[in-house]
């Protein structure tokens, strides 16, 4: 299994990349770039997954080479699956990112990392609920303290591409 | 199916007004100094005291504390006159000058080195160069920039100088690899990456090449002229910015603006900044180790041969002539293509006068990428890199002429 | 009253209305879209970039594109 991690740029991607992987991590160009990205493993459900720190990107209409990378990368590995880590203070713009991963038929865990910080700011959001819309699993997380991410990963196992339109529907269509 | 920009906006929002609730924000210190930060009037002034703060603990630290007063002890003191005493073959011997110390003439005599600058052997220069004197800089360096950018300060500081940058057909995060190229050019010209358009990556790569010296050459600078290092760098600056606007004005293409993400401030964490440290240090030292002693190694083999002495004769008009500067200087310039702060450390053995030595000084830095930065080009396209080239000609007869100009206008040259 | 976002004073608060048609894909990944509310942070002298805030999140946009966007205050 491959596992890529997609996210804003400042979403505390690289933290979450750090807590899922050992120590043998490795960085380098990606093939025909000289855009770096960090790769790494971890042992879970018997096998060693590959998991891919995918550079910040804000959407799959990439605005610098190093989004366009980000984009190649998931064009690249059609049959990885993905853990879009979203910043829940800023959910809105999060979902974006998702919606278009959603739409380009992977199969899809949502993080909504720095849990605490929405918190703080008084953001409450309902995550059964946005789970049940989307159709896909939403964990809440705190990657600095480690909260929520083994439940991320155990739900990587089960997870299968959803249907944009489903959810189009599930709100009553646009 | 495919949504259009518009129609995933109305989803999110129907989502968003099912799922979120934004309660009243109230904001916090941290907010209003993130604000503060980035408000011209306030911001300014904050952006240049961290610049200056920067720059002092870069060369107190590295310069003065660590290599005056540590590094140097340990390889003048003790390393240098050991190799001397145990390394068979001792002055004159052809082996031992390139290894260890090729001496200099003084009243008629061949006289051994008594510091590591001036030894230049592969086993004495070779390593007091990376590890006595550059390796504190860059690290020092790589700190103080992992945690700005841990903090989330460098967005800020990108927002404060798009003003600038922007007129030489850059943007605000030109100034991620014009301060990465402070460090070491080769991951700077990997991190053009974040400009959007080909001819903004070409500007930048060339910028970074000629007018960017990097850590390795300023921590020697530190130490080699320490009194006109800020002239140096001044010049420099400069040159960036003028040559910047020419490029802007010449080169066709599109060079659009600044549209990033200006995220809070955070405590930074330990462990980011050690990865971004190591990371960055280990990668520096195995780009410039193999190339300082291969630099050695090679520049002392053209010496023995009398291939530099030749070149140094070959080129004297230009040198003397054009920028005013000893013949001598071709056997550091050869060294430049290797290594950078080999160069300036070979330039301090030279007998000149101390704007002879900035004019030299100047050449180094802008006439050719090191070796490592010029495969980096090489690696990003082939058009870049004979761009580059054109560009780094242009100005090194430009601007170092101007300078022999300026020292002759001031009566000095 | 309608003006352009470039135009808009420090800590100001406004509704985008229209945002020309080439810039719509390019910004809508930052969460600047048509009916978002949006606060000018700040403006950076001499032809500078713009900082406003969308969602919380704090974003610099250039002024040529600040230019585009036309908001009602």
């Amino acid at each position: 299994m491959r596992v890529l991690l997609m996210g804003h740029p400042n979403v505390g991607k690289s933290v979450f990349f750090n807590r899922l992987t050992g120590a043998n991590i490795i960085e380098s160009n990606y093939p025909g770039t000289t855009v770096d990205y960090t790769k790494g493993y971890m042992r879970q459900f018997g096998e060693d997954i590959e998991v891919i720190d995918v550079p910040g990107t804000f959407s799959l209409d990439p605005k610098d080479k190093a989004e366009e990378v980000a984009v190649k990368m998931l064009r690249d590995n059609k049959d990885a699956k993905i853990i879009c880590v979203v910043d829940a203070s800023k959910i809105e713009r999060g979902l974006y990112l998702l919606l278009e991963i959603i739409e380009e038929g992977f199969p899809v865990v949502v993080a909504l990392n720095m849990w605490d910080t929405a918190m703080d700011k008084n953001i409450q959001i309902d995550a059964p609920e946005l789970e049940q819309i989307l159709g896909v699993p939403v964990v809440p997380t705190v990657g600095i303290s480690g909260e929520g991410i083994s439940a991320v990963v155990s739900k990587l196992k089960d997870i299968t591409p959803v249907d944009a339109d489903a959810i189009v529907e599930r709100m009553g269509g646009i | 199916m495919e949504l259009t920009a518009d129609q995933r906006w109305e989803l999110i929002e129907k989502i968003s007004e099912k799922t979120v609730k934004f309660g009243a924000y109230r904001h916090t210190l941290k907010d209003a100094i993130g604000d503060l930060t980035v408000r011209p009037s306030t911001g300014i002034p904050v952006a240049i005291a961290v610049l200056y703060g920067f720059w002092s603990i870069f060369g107190s630290f590295a310069g003065t504390l660590f290599t005056d007063g540590f590094m140097c002890k340990i390889f003048d003191e003790h390393w240098l006159p050991w190799m001397q005493s145990v390394f068979p073959g001792g002055l004159g011997n052809w082996f031992y000058a390139i290894m260890v110390d090729a001496g200099h003439i003084q009243n008629g005599m061949l006289t051994a080195s008594d510091n590591s600058f001036e030894s230049f052997g592969v086993l004495t220069s070779g390593l007091f160069v990376p590890f006595g004197v550059v390796l504190p800089a860059i690290f020092i360096f790589y700190l103080m920039l992992a945690f700005l950018e841990d903090v989330g300060y460098m967005p800020r500081l990108a927002v404060l100088i798009d003003t600038l940058l922007h007129k030489i057909g850059l943007h605000g995060y030109a100034i991620v690899p014009t301060i990465l190229g402070l460090g070491c050019n080769v991951p700077a010209v990997a991190s053009t990456r974040i400009l959007e358009t080909r001819k903004q990556r070409f500007i930048m790569m060339a910028l970074v090449a000629t007018f960017i010296p990097c850590g390795a050459q300023i921590g020697i600078m530190q130490d080699v002229i320490p009194e006109s290092i800020g002239f140096v760098m001044l010049y420099l600056f400069i040159g960036y910015f003028v040559m910047g606007y020419i490029l802007n004005k010449v080169i066709p293409g599109r060079a659009p603006e600044i549209l990033m993400d200006v995220p809070p401030y955070q405590k930074p964490m330990l462990k980011n900044i050690k990865r971004k440290v190591w990371m960055r240090t280990s990668g520096f030292l195995k780009v410039a180790v193999p190339f300082v002693l291969l630099g050695c190694l090679i520049v002392n083999i053209l010496y023995l041969a009398g291939t530099i002495d030749w070149l140094g004769n070959v080129f004297a008009p230009v040198f003397e002539g054009w920028f005013g500067v000893p013949k001598e200087t071709a056997g550091p310039l050869v060294a430049a293509f290797l290594r950078k702060d080999l160069a300036v450390a070979q330039l301090s053995a030279i007998h000149m006068t101390k704007y002879q030595m900035i004019t030299s000084v100047v050449l180094v830095s802008i006439y050719f990428p090191c070796v490592a930065t010029f495969a980096m080009i090489l690696k990003e396209s082939w058009k870049a890199l004979l761009g580059s080239l054109v560009v780094l000609l242009i100005a090194a007869f430009g601007w170092g002429g101007l300078l022999h100009l300026i020292w002759k206008l001031m009566g000095v040259a | 009253m309608q003006k352009k976002l470039n135009e808009m004073a420090y800590d100001e608060e406004g509704v985008v209305v229209k945002i020309e048609e080439d810039l719509r894909q390019k910004i809508a990944g930052v969460g600047i879209r048509t009916g978002k509310k949006i606060k000018m942070i700040t403006k950076e002298p001499l032809k500078g970039p713009v900082v406003v805030m969308v969602d919380e999140a704090k974003t610099s946009l250039g002024l040529s594109v600040a230019d585009k966007i036309i908001m009602e205050v």
